[in-house]
């Protein structure tokens, strides 16, 4: 019988007084991404430490491969690959040296252990770099490595903790083909991954899960969250003349929300997204005889989501 | 799914394929994971110059400055000689001290006539004593007085005990007792080779407190640990293979110190057998003082935890093991820390087999300690390491 790579269910952790994470229960499915999401203290950290056994939980249990994370800690960190926020590896030893350092703590030895990293460090593109000291790597081949060490055992699944933080904008993109990539060759390869980065849990992910205050707020696919939004898609209309009552009323009947009119000749209103109301109002704009000078219509954003679940406003940070 | 269901789930599907392809497991997992650790002590303590510095030179450089500043033999004093005898035997104690000065050139004497004179220049640290010739001297009485600056003792006690031995010659008092017998069980040693494995054990302490202790302490800091933490590896294997790495840093520094004084302070013994059961000393050594840091500090996250306990971890360690005095010397309590101190043993163990070319078998009841104090720490850390974060 095959099983989802992580099952949690009601995990649950706590720091004193203070709940990072409250009754989590969620899946991953094999050969998925899958991303959580959520402000700073929302319990991502948490749970993924809880996950790759680096916290016990306080209650609730989880499966990672197929193992318990209490009972079976060293199946479960056997199985699973991670990538964390800090840079953990070496800066004093050369790539191919941080990488043979840590194949040996995954038991890999001699030649096995010479050819993945060949093969990992060409699939990031570092085998050139093999005998650059660490240091001296920018931070987006430091990141290549990270991930190149984190997929070295072939794990069942790997766990990536912000992985593009502090990165630039070519760096980022690289890091993300690449986990395409790794993806491409290995179809079962489930991927966790925590961010902040709405376009990059849109590019990567397969199905998000938007967090808050240690909960699990609303999971499924980027498009599908974005669609189950009441608003979102911003339309601005401006025409050659003032927009007379009865036409805004009749793009009011249309599902228009959040009505403004900065000017005379021109509305701005937020729509359900996917049903093409921006389109349609422009449609009886026109067809009601005025020239239409600028049209702009908004799809929703992943980062709308993460806003109408988790609010505008800041918190404060409670968990470490 | 129900957590009936969730226990019930079997294993993904391909987990058991991926881990049974060339992957060791059981011992042998553990035996690389500590050699994984030792690989990269070793390859961090070549690219990092502060650390050969700061464990191997600061000892040789130690040794050189503190044997010279205090292996001097005491020369130079000045000393006030007053003479208000003005006989012929005041005359010959005069002819005596400046004999002295010539001689082994102990003393700078100056003849002041007024003994208050003298008594302030004492005062005003001009003197470090006075020797009062009084009016009358003779063998029967009245005897020559000695005025001395105890606040240097080394000083006033050398003066006193040449200027006690001139009265003795003077008045033939001396003559009276026979010599008795002194000889030296060893060739001579200076207190430069005397500091020799004091030095070696002082590269060892250092060595370990960057290897055992700092480094595992930055690992913990700045996340290098977590990279160990989430992989197979057993808590022990994790726990060994620091202990072993620091042992690994600890003894490479306290070896090259022990091949550098001998160049330095040619030492009396250096057959092959004093030199591997050196060698042995050291690794032991080490791993005794790297499991006392690592036992220490297996749960510190802050490198300045370290550095505010490190004066008083030298202090308990470094001084009471013997390295710059004789134990047997100590007063009770100080004996008792000098009795569980590890350094104490290596210090000990090196002193029979380099300077006193003791057999091997002298230090085997050295060895056990070191190994038994090692094995003890080793456990207690495995208790306390903690591998969450």
């Amino acid at each position: 019988m095959t099983t989802n790579p992580i099952q949690a269910e009601k995990l649950t952790r706590k720091f004193g007084d203070t709940v990072a994470d409250d009754a989590v229960t969620f899946e991953v499915r094999p050969g998925e991404t899958y991303g959580l999401l959520g402000p700073n203290g929302a319990g991502k950290t948490t749970l993924v430490r809880m996950l790759t056994t680096l916290l016990p939980p306080t209650s609730g249990k989880a499966r990672v491969a197929g193992y318990d994370i209490v009972r079976e800690k060293g199946k479960v960190r056997a199985s699973i690959g991670t990538v964390s926020q800090a840079e953990t590896t070496d800066e004093n030893l050369t790539v191919r040296e941080n990488l043979s350092v840590h194949g040996k703590m995954y038991g890999l030895w001699g030649r096995t252990l010479s050819e993945r990293i060949e093969r990992r460090l060409t699939q990031v593109g570092l085998w050139d770099k093999r005998k650059q000291i660490t240091k001296t790597l920018s931070g987006g081949m430091r990141r290549r490595l990270e991930i190149a060490r984190g997929v070295l055992h072939s794990p069942h699944i790997l766990f990536l903790d912000e992985p593009t933080t502090g990165l630039d904008p070519q760096s980022r993109r690289a890091a993300w083909e690449m986990l395409g990539q790794l993806k491409a060759r290995d179809a079962s390869l489930a991927i966790v991954l925590t961010t902040h980065a709405m376009d990059e849990a849109n590019y990567l992910c397969d199905r998000v899960a938007i967090m808050d205050g240690g909960r699990i707020l609303c999971e499924d696919g980027p498009e599908a969250l974005k669609r189950s939004l009441p608003t979102g898609e911003h339309v601005e209309i401006e025409t050659d003349r003032t927009i007379e009552l009865r036409d805004k009323e009749s793009i009011i009947a249309l599902g228009a929300v959040n009505w403004r009119s900065p000017a005379p000749t021109s509305v701005q209103f937020e729509a359900r997204p996917g049903e093409g109301i921006g389109r349609l109002a422009a449609q009886l704009v026109e067809e009601r005889g005025y020239a239409i000078r600028h049209l702009s219509i908004s799809p929703v954003t992943l980062e709308d989501v993460f806003f109408a679940y988790t609010g505008r406003a800041l918190r404060e940070e409670t968990v470490a | 799914m129900t957590g009936a269901a969730v226990e019930a789930a079997g294993r993904p599907h391909g987990v058991a394929d991926r881990a049974a392809k060339g992957v060791s497991r059981g011992p042998r997992l553990a035996l690389l994971g500590i050699l994984a650790i030792c690989q990269r002590a070793y390859l961090t303590l070549w690219r990092q110059p502060v650390l050969i510095v700061s464990t191997m030179l600061f000892p040789v450089i130690y040794l050189l400055v503190l044997g010279n500043a205090l292996n001097r033999q005491l020369s130079n004093i000045p000393l006030a000689v007053v003479d208000e005898a003005g006989n012929s035997l005041a005359a010959e104690c005069r002819r005596a001290v400046l004999a002295l000065e010539s001689g082994r050139a102990l003393v700078v004497a100056t003849f002041p006539a007024d003994r208050e004179e003298a008594l302030d220049d004492l005062r005003r640290g001009r003197y470090r004593g006075i020797w009062v010739l009084p009016y009358g001297l003779s063998p029967a009485g009245p005897a020559p007085a000695f005025i001395g600056d105890n606040t240097d003792r080394p000083s006033y006690d050398a003066l006193q005990s040449a200027l006690s031995e001139i009265w003795g010659e003077a008045t033939g008092t001396r003559r009276r007792s026979a010599e008795s017998a002194r000889l030296e069980a060893y060739p001579y040693l200076d207190y430069l080779t005397y500091l020799g494995p004091a030095v070696v054990c002082l590269a060892i302490f250092m060595g370990s407190m960057v290897a055992g202790g700092l480094q595992v302490i930055e690992d913990r800091m700045y996340g290098y640990h977590e990279g160990y933490l989430v992989t197979p590896v057993s808590t022990g294997a994790i726990v060994t293979g620091h202990m072993l790495a620091g042992t690994l840093v600890a003894g490479l520094a306290g070896a090259f110190v022990l091949l550098a004084i001998m160049l330095f302070t040619p030492l009396p013994m250096t057959t092959p057998e004093a030199l591997g059961g050196g060698l042995v000393t050291v690794f032991l050594t080490a791993l005794a003082i790297t499991a006392l840091w690592f036992l220490l500090f297996a749960r510190a996250r802050k490198t300045s935890v370290l550095r505010g306990m490190f004066g008083i971890i030298n202090v308990l360690v470094f001084f009471p093991s013997g390295a710059l005095y004789p134990v047997e010397s100590y007063p009770k309590w100080l004996r008792v820390i000098s009795d569980v101190d590890p350094l104490t043993y290596g210090v000990s163990a090196l002193r029979d087999l380099l300077l006193r070319g003791a057999p091997i078998r002298t230090c085997y009841s050295e060895w056990v300690f070191l190994l038994t104090f090692s094995l003890a720490c080793g456990l207690l850390t495995q208790v306390l390491f903690r591998r969450e974060v």
